[in-house]
C-alpha cells in the first residue's frame, strides 16, 4: 500500500468520474474515482447503462426466439452465447446433436475466441498508446468475421447456433479458406510479439502493474484468462468438458504473476491454442446432418431446470434455465463473466497511479453489453 | 549506469523491431476499398435488408410467427363475402425492430421466397416513419413507407444499392 496521506502537507481528496462516455472504458462502464494527488484510494465501478433486460425479454420469447436475444449479451463473441443457451435448452429437451453440428459448433466458437481476443489485443495497444497493433488486429478480425459472414450472413449477430444443430451447414470453399487463414494467422501470431508483447514500453507499462494474486482472484471469481493470468489451471474446456472438447487436442494457458502483461499474454497465447483446436476440427469434420431430428418448430420441454456453461472468450460463461413445461422459458439467468470479473477493480486499482487505471482496466477485458445485460 | 545504456540500447532496438514490421507493410498492396466509389460484395448468404414479393405471398402467417421481435404485420384480401383469400393486401416490416436474424426467410414456405434478405448493407433511414415499410399489390421489393404528412406512399430515398443488379439467393 502506498503511503497516502502526509503529516505535513494538507491535502484534499478529489471524485473524478471516469466514463460513462470515456473512450478507454470499453462501453458506457462509469467509474467512481477518489484520487489522493495521483493514487487512487477508492474505485468503483457503476454499471447499468446498457441493461436491456434481455433475461426478461427471454422469459416472454420461445426458445428458439432467444438464440436471437444471446447475441447481443457478448456481442464481441456472440457464437459462445449461442451455444450456451442451445446447449442448456437442449440438456432440458434431452436433444442428441449430430457429430456434424458439434464439430461446426466447435471450430465457429474458437473462430470467435481468435476474433475476439484480436479485439482485446487492438484496443489494449490503444489504451497503453499503441495505435498501430489495433490496425493489424482489425486487418486479421475482418478476415475471421468474413469466414462467419461465408457461413452464416452475419458478422457480430450470428444466430447460427441453434437449438439441435447450426443453422447451415458450411458453404463449399469455406474449410479450404478457413485452413488457408490459419495458416496465415500462424505468422501474423509472431509478428504481433514483435510489434507489442516484448516492447519495453509496453513491458514497462503493464509488467509489475495491477497484480491479482491467485488467492484474491478465487476470492472475487475471476474467470478465463484473467483467473489463468493469475496462475490457476481453470478451464471449462478441461475441467467439465462440453461438446466435442474431450476429443480435441490443446493446452490450458496460464501466466505466472497475475499482472496486465500476464493477462495479456494468457490471450495471446490461447489464440495459438484455438488455431490448433480449429484446425483439429476441420481435419476431423465428419460428414451428416447439422440438424437433430425431432426439433419441434416451437419446443416446449418438460418443466425442470439445466445449467450449462462454456468457457467464452471472457471467461466462465454459464445459463441457468427453468422450464415450466410452457413454450417460454419460465426463468432464465445468465453467469456473465464480463460482470463478476469486472468486481475486482474495486480492490486492483486500490493504491494505483491514475496513469496505470486504463491498463487495469483494459487487461480485465470487458464487454458491457455482456456486463449490463 | 551500464544498465543506464542498456535500457536506452533495449528500448531504440525493439522500436526499430516493432518498425520492421510496419514497414514491410510499405510494400503490400492496400488492404482496403475506396468505399464509396468501389464496394465490396456479400457473400450469398449475407443478411442484409429484407425484401418482399407481394405477388408470391400467401399470407400465411408463418414469418409473423417466427419473427422474435414482432416486427412483421400483414392482412390477407378478403372477397367481398369477408372471407380470406392467400394473397396479402398489405405487408409492413418495422426495420427499427428487426434483427436481421434470418428466421422469417427460413419459415416461408413458398418457392421462391416471399421475404428474404437482399445483398443491400447500405439501407439508409432519413426518419423514423422512414423505418416501417409497407408493401401491396404492385409495389417493388424494396417496398414504400407512408408519409403522414402529404398522406402517401412513397418509395424509399437514399442511395441504395440496385437491388435487381445482385444475384438474390431467393
Amino acid at each position: 500500500m502506498i503511503e497516502t496521506h502526509s503529516s505535513s502537507l494538507k491535502t484534499d481528496q478529489m471524485f473524478i468520474n471516469l466514463g460513462p462516455q470515456h473512450p478507454s472504458t470499453h462501453g458506457v462502464l462509469r467509474l467512481g474515482i477518489t484520487l489522493d494527488g495521483e493514487v487512487i484510494v477508492k474505485a468503483e465501478p457503476d454499471v447499468g447503462y446498457l441493461h436491456r433486460g434481455t433475461e426478461k425479454l427471454c422469459e416472454v420469447r420461445g426458445y428458439h426466439h432467444c438464440v436471437v436475444v444471446t447475441d447481443r449479451w457478448d456481442y464481441v463473441s456472440a457464437m459462445t452465447n449461442n451455444l450456451v443457451f442451445c446447449l442448456a435448452a437442449e440438456k432440458l429437451m434431452g436433444l442428441e446433436i449430430p457429430a456434424r453440428a458439434n464439430y461446426l459448433r466447435v471450430a465457429m466458437c474458437e473462430l470467435n475466441r481468435i476474433a475476439s481476443h484480436l479485439l482485446f489485443f487492438g484496443t489494449y495497444g490503444i489504451d497503453i498508446g499503441a495505435f498501430t497493433p489495433f490496425l493489424h488486429a482489425f486487418r486479421e478480425r475482418e478476415m475471421v468475421l468474413d469466414l462467419f459472414e461465408m457461413v452464416c450472413g452475419a458478422r457480430m449477430t450470428y444466430n447460427y447456433i441453434r437449438l439441435g444443430g447450426v443453422m447451415a451447414d458450411a458453404p463449399p470453399g469455406w474449410a479450404d479458406k478457413t485452413s488457408e487463414f490459419l495458416k496465415y494467422f500462424k505468422t501474423k501470431l509472431r509478428e504481433y510479439d514483435d510489434l507489442l508483447s516484448f516492447n519495453p514500453i509496453f513491458l514497462d507499462r503493464t509488467k509489475k502493474v495491477g497484480i491479482i494474486t491467485a488467492e484474491q482472484a478465487l476470492d472475487w471469481g475471476l474467470s478465463g484468462p484473467n483467473l489463468r493470468g493469475s496462475g490457476v489451471s481453470y478451464d471449462v474446456r478441461k475441467t467439465f468438458p462440453y461438446s466435442i472438447y474431450d476429443k480435441l487436442d490443446f493446452k490450458v494457458c496460464v501466466g505466472e504473476a497475475g499482472s496486465c502483461w500476464d493477462r495479456y499474454y494468457v490471450r495471446m497465447r490461447e489464440m495459438a491454442e484455438s488455431v490448433k483446436i480449429v484446425e483439429q476440427c476441420l481435419a476431423a469434420l465428419p460428414s451428416g446432418d447439422i440438424m437433430a431430428k425431432g426439433v419441434a418448430k416451437i419446443p416446449t420441454p418438460l418443466p425442470g431446470e439445466a445449467y450449462a456453461h462454456v468457457e467464452g472468450a471472457r471467461g466462465d460463461l454459464g445459463i441457468y434455465l427453468v422450464s415450466d413445461g410452457t413454450s417460454c422459458p419460465y426463468r432464465l439467468h445468465v453467469r456473465a463473466p464480463s460482470y463478476i470479473n469486472l468486481a475486482i477493480l474495486q480492490e486492483a486499482l486500490v493504491g494505483l497511479r491514475v496513469a496505470d487505471m486504463i491498463a487495469v482496466l483494459g487487461s480485465i477485458d470487458i464487454v458491457l453489453g455482456e456486463v449490463d445485460r | 549506469m551500464i544498465g543506464y545504456f542498456q535500457t536506452i540500447y533495449r528500448g531504440f532496438a525493439d522500436t526499430f523491431k516493432g518498425l520492421a514490421v510496419t514497414w514491410r507493410h510499405l510494400f503490400k498492396p492496400s488492404i482496403t476499398v475506396n468505399y464509396p466509389l468501389a464496394k465490396l460484395k456479400p457473400y450469398e448468404r449475407f443478411r442484409g435488408a429484407l425484401l418482399f414479393d407481394a405477388v408470391t405471398c400467401i399470407g400465411c402467417n408463418l414469418c409473423v410467427k417466427a419473427c422474435p421481435s414482432d416486427c412483421i404485420a400483414l392482412e390477407n384480401q378478403k372477397t367481398p363475402e369477408g372471407k380470406k383469400i392467400a394473397k396479402v393486401n398489405w405487408y409492413s416490416i418495422d426495420f427499427g425492430k428487426c434483427n436481421f436474424c434470418r428466421l422469417c426467410e427460413e419459415a416461408c414456405p413458398t418457392k421462391p421466397k416471399s421475404v428474404w434478405h437482399s445483398l443491400d448493407y447500405e439501407t439508409v433511414f432519413y426518419a423514423r416513419n422512414q423505418m416501417s415499410r409497407i408493401w401491396q399489390q404492385g409495389n417493388p421489393w424494396m417496398g414504400t413507407y407512408y408519409d403522414a404528412g402529404e398522406k402517401i406512399y412513397k418509395t424509399p430515398e437514399g442511395d441504395q444499392i440496385p437491388i435487381e443488379e445482385i444475384p438474390s439467393r431467393r
